[in-house]
């Protein structure tokens, strides 16, 4: 009876070692979702547009996650060692609803970043960049952001000036091709936001205007917040699998 | 009556360096041509650039005089007009000039309709043929090639753009498939464990004796003890009765 009460004692031990494990990456999970949650980068406005929040709803799941993930492997530490039948029953079916929410904010931070395409920032940009008579005060928010991130970020359009040239938009309707080619953002500033040569940046002179595209300033941020929520979320499933695994075998094992 | 101008041999063309806007939907740029007048003209001479539909270049009659240049606000119905006047010293070898032109880089003229040589913004896409003509006082001295045809930039509507995704990333397929699968043996596992204690508790079956199961104590029910056996050291007769000795 000493073996089995050794492996008993090792199944165990290795039990709240994992729950313990559980618990920590709960409140990172849940810090790491109200960070991103708080704290909007600067083309936000521009992903709230379009309409794709969906990033949002994956990490207020995270957070939510995160906390009940906390709560239950304290829950399961305690049921482990007091090889509590109806304590480790319940713990097992609160992780499993927790496990089925946390599978769905994965797969939706996931998919979010999959959905942000550069066609869809083109499109929005093309048709609402400076637009003449903003519908609502969204136009101007993107017109706004989208003039700070090309002046910061020292880039043009989505993948590059060439946008403004292969597409009609808003921004054509009110300022001419000739005159225009693309925005004056677009050109090298000096300290006064004056363009250093306005006619080489209208000719396309290397070095007059900022001939990179802004997707990936754009969706570095957004990558990374998807990297976090997505694969580390998915990380803790893989973990919480094993556990809760262990957890119905010795579950399975306490006699009344 | 004057001599026929002399045909050089140059050919105007686009700027072969990487200019982003050499040529967009009005405007394009040229090569500037040095050295090109050099020899046929005067300091009192100028250098004009005669912009033509492609197929109305062959139509296209050289001006006698500068009064019968045609404008820019001509374009439409005689096809073809003259701007860029400058003289012919800025195409000399030795004159310190930035390497390209512009034709069509001036929207103040043309919003000003004024009948002064216009450089306006081109209106339709073309595609233009371009050639440089040396007028003098006496009328056309010399002119250069017809250049091969050049279309400008057409611009598409964004709604042509389709921003759905081309393919779903590697990444969801990976996460939801391992997920699942995840998933699905944990509901089997929960599902098949408590399926097997309902029905070992409903048809009360003996555990036998698993190694990891932690025994508590288990209450049999105990029927009383029979009489234990005498030893055999304790010969009595009738039982009970018996004192060791």
């Amino acid at each position: 009876m000493a073996k089995s009460d050794d492996c008993i004692h090792i199944l165990q031990g290795l039990l709240v070692f994992g729950n313990v494990v559980i618990g920590m990456c709960g409140i990172a999970l849940t810090a790491e979702c109200i960070y991103f949650v708080s704290n909007p980068y600067g083309p936000y406005p521009l992903l709230k547009d379009t309409g794709n929040n969906d990033f949002y709803a994956a990490a207020w799941i995270g957070i939510f996650v995160g906390l009940a993930l906390f709560a239950l492997s304290i829950l399961g530490i305690i049921g482990v060692i007091k090889a509590s039948r109806t304590l480790l029953l319940v713990y097992i079916i609160l992780m499993l609803i927790t496990f089925a929410f946390e599978m769905a904010s994965c797969i939706t931070a996931a998919t979010h970043r999959d959905s942000l395409t550069p066609n869809v920032f083109l499109k929005q940009m093309l048709e609402r960049y400076q637009k003449s008579e903003p519908a609502n005060n969204s136009d101007n928010e993107v017109t706004k952001t989208w003039d700070e991130l090309m002046l910061q970020k020292h880039c043009c359009g989505v993948l590059g000036p060439s946008d403004w040239q292969e597409y009609t938009s808003a921004f054509r309707l009110t300022h001419n091709d000739a005159d225009y080619p693309w925005p004056r953002k677009c050109c090298v500033l000096d300290a006064q936001g004056l363009p250093v040569n306005l006619d080489a940046c209208k000719l396309g002179v290397p070095g007059y205007y900022n001939s990179n595209g802004c997707y990936d300033a754009i969706s570095g941020p957004v990558n990374t917040h998807a990297w976090g929520v997505a694969w580390f979320g998915f990380a803790i499933l893989c973990w919480t699998f094993c556990v809760l695994l262990g957890t119905m075998f010795y579950w399975s094992g306490i006699e009344y | 009556l004057p001599s026929p101008p002399v045909r050089l041999p140059y050919v105007p063309h686009v700027p072969p360096m990487a200019l982003l806007g050499k040529v967009t939907a009005t405007t394009f740029a040229l090569e500037r041509p040095r050295c090109v007048f050099d020899g046929h003209a005067d300091a009192s001479d100028a250098v004009w650039l005669a912009v033509a539909f492609a197929n109305a270049s062959a139509t296209f009659r050289n001006p006698r005089s500068r009064a019968d240049v045609p404008p820019y606000k001509q374009l439409p119905t005689a096809r073809s007009y003259m701007t860029l006047e400058t003289a012919a010293a800025a195409y000399s070898c030795s004159a310190p000039s930035p390497p390209v032109l512009r034709v069509g880089g001036d929207t103040a003229c043309r919003d000003q309709g004024r009948q002064d040589p216009c450089n306006g913004p081109l209106p339709f896409p073309g595609p233009y043929r371009v050639k440089f003509l040396l007028m003098g006082c006496r009328g056309p001295k010399a002119e250069t090639r017809w250049s091969e045809p050049i279309l400008l930039r057409r611009a598409v509507s964004p709604g042509t753009i389709d921003p759905a995704p081309t393919h779903r990333g590697s990444d969801v397929v990976v996460i939801a498939s391992i997920l699942a699968s995840l998933g699905a043996v944990l509901a089997t596992a929960v599902l098949g464990a408590l399926g097997a204690k309902v029905w070992d508790s409903l048809c009360h079956q003996d555990l036998g004796t698993d190694a990891f199961t932690r025994r508590s104590y288990r209450t049999h029910h105990i029927p009383p003890a029979l009489p234990q056996p005498l030893p055999p050291g304790c010969g009595c007769n009738p039982p009970g009765l018996c004192h060791s000795a």
